[in-house]
């Protein structure tokens, strides 16, 4: 056992909303769990006891990433676990979900294993994996996901691409019906994969091969149909067009257990951002218009969408550099998640926002965190509300450096990530 | 006439740049006294990755009329296809001594793509389904010769419009003169936004835009390049937007008929009119190469 690790985290307002806690506490850590929120500071200084000053910062459940590419296997150029789990950290996360469209897929136990382990001795962030629905993401051969679970995945997708199976999906769902994985779709029907950006009024005007909203929403509401006949726990990743928002209201409405998430660029950005070929700006599914940024927003305000993701995906510069058609598609996330998104969301209560960064990733991928509550792993997330910070690719721990939020400013800054108690940043 | 670094599109063109180039190039119809030397001694690279005849003879006659020299960049055996990044390959060319290039792709963007790395003039000879700015350029100075002024005028643009660079460049390069243009299309195959592209009308009734059309331009059915799921069949853009006996004679007595090529008889525009008195061709072939002549001098020309 390592060295126990006990801290207070004195000063700060404590924002938990699974405690309905928004005050000043002390959040007392003793051998990495949470062992009391104390509303006054402790005086007899205790030599085995670190006091970490934490005046002006808002502390909260570790922020939980579940949608990144850490690129390992198979393209540790574009980034490694270590580059990438220093990211989360410097972004503030505690812990990501790593996407299994590697090369090769994580489809097989052998390989959750792997990545964990490696995971745990390249970084401190915690990092849970999720394994492929197909084997090799064939789109049609269901992959060992049983054997995937118990080594430890805590969800499946094809994530990169839907699985272009019903069948194989519908029968890999009733196949471990009995199991809580949850399954995480890429919402993007194949025949529309030639697109390089979303099918509207700026790609007329650039004349652009493109690719519409009904390619994600067509294929949402197909796999909100295998979620109700299942009865599998279903999620939507990087949902992006206005349409899919009705899709996940009548799911919801309809009891099927479905949730959604959202990236800070479909909350900010538009297809305008292609205007002039910009090829850095190429990411799937596609910027859309900003009646769509303006739908996410209030999807998230409604409580449709009740999950943020960064859906990390770090390229080198050069793979992001025109033309259009040669660009990998795909933003370094993790270092400006929590500003962006903030950015985004300026009238979203915090206890909300911590929630969807937080709490409601926990209960999807039914991992530890999410919570302050006594006997909890001491995870937590540190944020300044009010110190303003330029977006500064040059300065990330990514490797990839291609963002669409380049030189933006965002109020809301990471300022601590706290991992059994271990401050990771 | 004002120097222009690079010719990409006529996205960001306003009026008096496409009366300038339709001036010049009328200039050089009319004869300009020692033309073969405005250019003499630069160099003038064509990189066709899309097979071209007309576009790229055009150009090729035009350098050779500016007293520039033409040499083909072989695109088919080229190092890019080596894995040679676009950066280096457009220094290499810059280094040669290049002074233009003018290039055509495939892919919409691609001369954009070129611009940032290279020294010269990049000059679009057409990308993907964006744009084909001397075309339009070279439409409106044949529009321009019939009508004198475009001003009142009506154009009706006819095909497949979604796909198509020429009509995204020659209706914005009429509009700006004065044109009242008329997109026709399957609905599929028009742009969403009202007006199109900000400043064109759209119809899927063709008939119904020829009695007050004074200039009906047919779009070539690209029967190689139709995504089969993206587009009707080429039949059907015959038949609802393409050229026969009855629509011709809906048209306007003084109405003329143009076409950017190749011309696929029979398919949008029937055999008997393609040399019709009141077709424009051939003319928009010819003035193609004077536009040229202006659009190099206006990139190259003048003290290096």
């Amino acid at each position: 056992m390592k060295r126990a690790v006990s801290r207070d985290f004195v000063g700060a307002r404590v924002v938990d909303p699974t405690l309905d806690l928004d005050a000043i506490r002390t959040i007392v850590v003793r051998n990495g769990v949470i062992a009391a929120l104390r509303d006054d500071a402790p005086v007899a200084a205790d030599p085995e006891v670190e006091r970490v000053d934490c005046a002006g910062m808002v502390l909260c459940p570790g922020f939980i990433d579940p949608h990144v590419h850490l690129r390992e296997p198979g393209d540790a150029h574009k980034e490694t676990l270590a580059s990438g789990l220093a990211a989360a950290a410097a972004g503030g996360f505690t812990a990501v979900a790593a996407m299994p469209n590697t090369r090769p897929a994580i489809d097989d136990a052998a390989s959750i294993r792997r990545i964990a382990r490696d995971a745990a001795a390249a970084g401190r962030v915690r990092t849970y994996v999720i394994g492929a629905v197909t084997r090799g993401r064939d789109g049609t051969t269901i992959a060992e996901l049983r054997s995937m679970a118990s080594a430890g995945a805590v969800a499946f997708s094809d994530d990169g691409s839907s699985t272009a199976s019903l069948k194989a999906l519908y029968n890999a769902a009733l196949s471990i019906a009995d199991l809580p994985q949850p399954f995480l779709s890429h919402c993007e029907d194949r025949s529309f994969g030639d697109g390089l950006m979303h099918d509207g009024a700026v790609a007329d005007l650039l004349g652009v091969t493109a690719s519409p909203s009904i390619a994600e929403t067509a294929i949402a509401a197909r796999d909100a149909l295998v979620a109700r006949a299942t009865g599998k726990a279903w999620h939507l990743c990087h949902v992006s067009a206005a349409e899919t928002i009705d899709v996940i209201r009548w799911a919801q409405g309809h009891g099927v257990r479905l949730t959604a998430e959202v990236t800070p660029h479909h909350l900010l950005c538009t297809d305008q951002a292609l205007l002039g070929y910009d090829a850095r700006m190429r990411v799937n599914p596609p910027l859309r218009s900003e009646s769509d940024a303006a739908a996410m927003r209030r999807a998230v305000a409604d409580g449709i969408i009740t999950i943020f993701a960064s859906d990390h995906a770090p390229h080198t510069t050069e793979e992001k550099e025109p033309p259009l058609s040669h660009a990998c598609a795909g933003f370094s996330g993790l270092e400006t998640a929590i500003g962006a998104t903030f950015h985004a969301l300026p009238d979203v209560a915090l206890a909300v926002m911590v929630a969807n960064f937080s709490t409601n990733v926990a209960a999807l991928l039914g991992v530890a965190g999410g919570t302050l509550k006594v006997g909890s792993p001491a995870d937590i997330t540190g944020l300044y509300l009010d110190r303003p910070w330029t977006v500064e690719p040059h300065r990330f721990k990514s490797l990839g450096r291609v963002t669409p939020f380049a030189g933006m400013k965002f109020a809301v800054q990471p300022a601590l990530a706290v991992v059994g108690g271990e401050i990771v940043v | 006439m004002t120097r222009t670094r690079h010719l990409l599109d006529l996205d960001g063109a306003d009026r008096s740049t496409i009366e300038r180039f339709v001036a010049r190039a009328a200039e050089f119809k009319r004869g300009v006294p020692s033309a073969a030397r405005l250019l003499h001694g630069r160099i003038v690279v064509g990189m066709f990755f899309e097979a071209s005849t007309r576009t790229a003879l055009s150009f090729a006659a035009a350098a050779f009329r500016l007293g520039a020299h033409w040499l083909d960049f072989k695109t088919e055996s080229s190092s890019l296809g080596k894995g040679e990044s676009l950066a280096d390959t457009m220094r290499t060319v810059r280094a040669i001594g290049a002074d233009a290039v003018v290039v055509r792709h495939s892919e919409s963007g691609f001369a954009h793509a070129l611009a940032p790395h290279f020294g010269g003039s990049i000059i679009n000879a057409g990308d993907g389904c964006h744009a084909h700015p001397t075309q339009g350029l070279l439409d409106a100075f044949t529009l321009q010769e019939e009508f004198a002024t475009l001003d009142g005028r009506r154009l009706t643009i006819s095909g497949d419009i979604k796909h198509s660079r020429v009509a995204r460049s020659s209706a914005r390069a009429s509009s700006l003169l004065g044109a009242h243009v008329t997109l026709c299309a399957p609905p599929s195959l028009l742009p969403r936004d009202r007006p199109a592209w900000g400043f064109a009308a759209a119809s899927s009734d063709l008939d119904a835009e020829l009695p007050s059309s004074d200039a009906l331009m047919l779009l070539r059915v690209q029967k190689e390049r139709i995504d089969a799921a993206g587009s009707p069949p080429s039949s059907d853009l015959a038949s609802g937007f393409g050229l026969d006996a009855r629509r011709y004679a809906l048209l306007p007595a003084h109405a003329i008929i143009m076409h950017p090529g190749p011309v696929n008889r029979g398919v949008e525009i029937a055999q008997a009119f393609v040399t019709d008195p009141r077709s424009r061709i051939e003319r928009q072939v010819e003035n193609g190469t004077f536009t040229r002549m202006a659009v190099l001098e206006a990139c190259i020309g003048g003290p290096s």
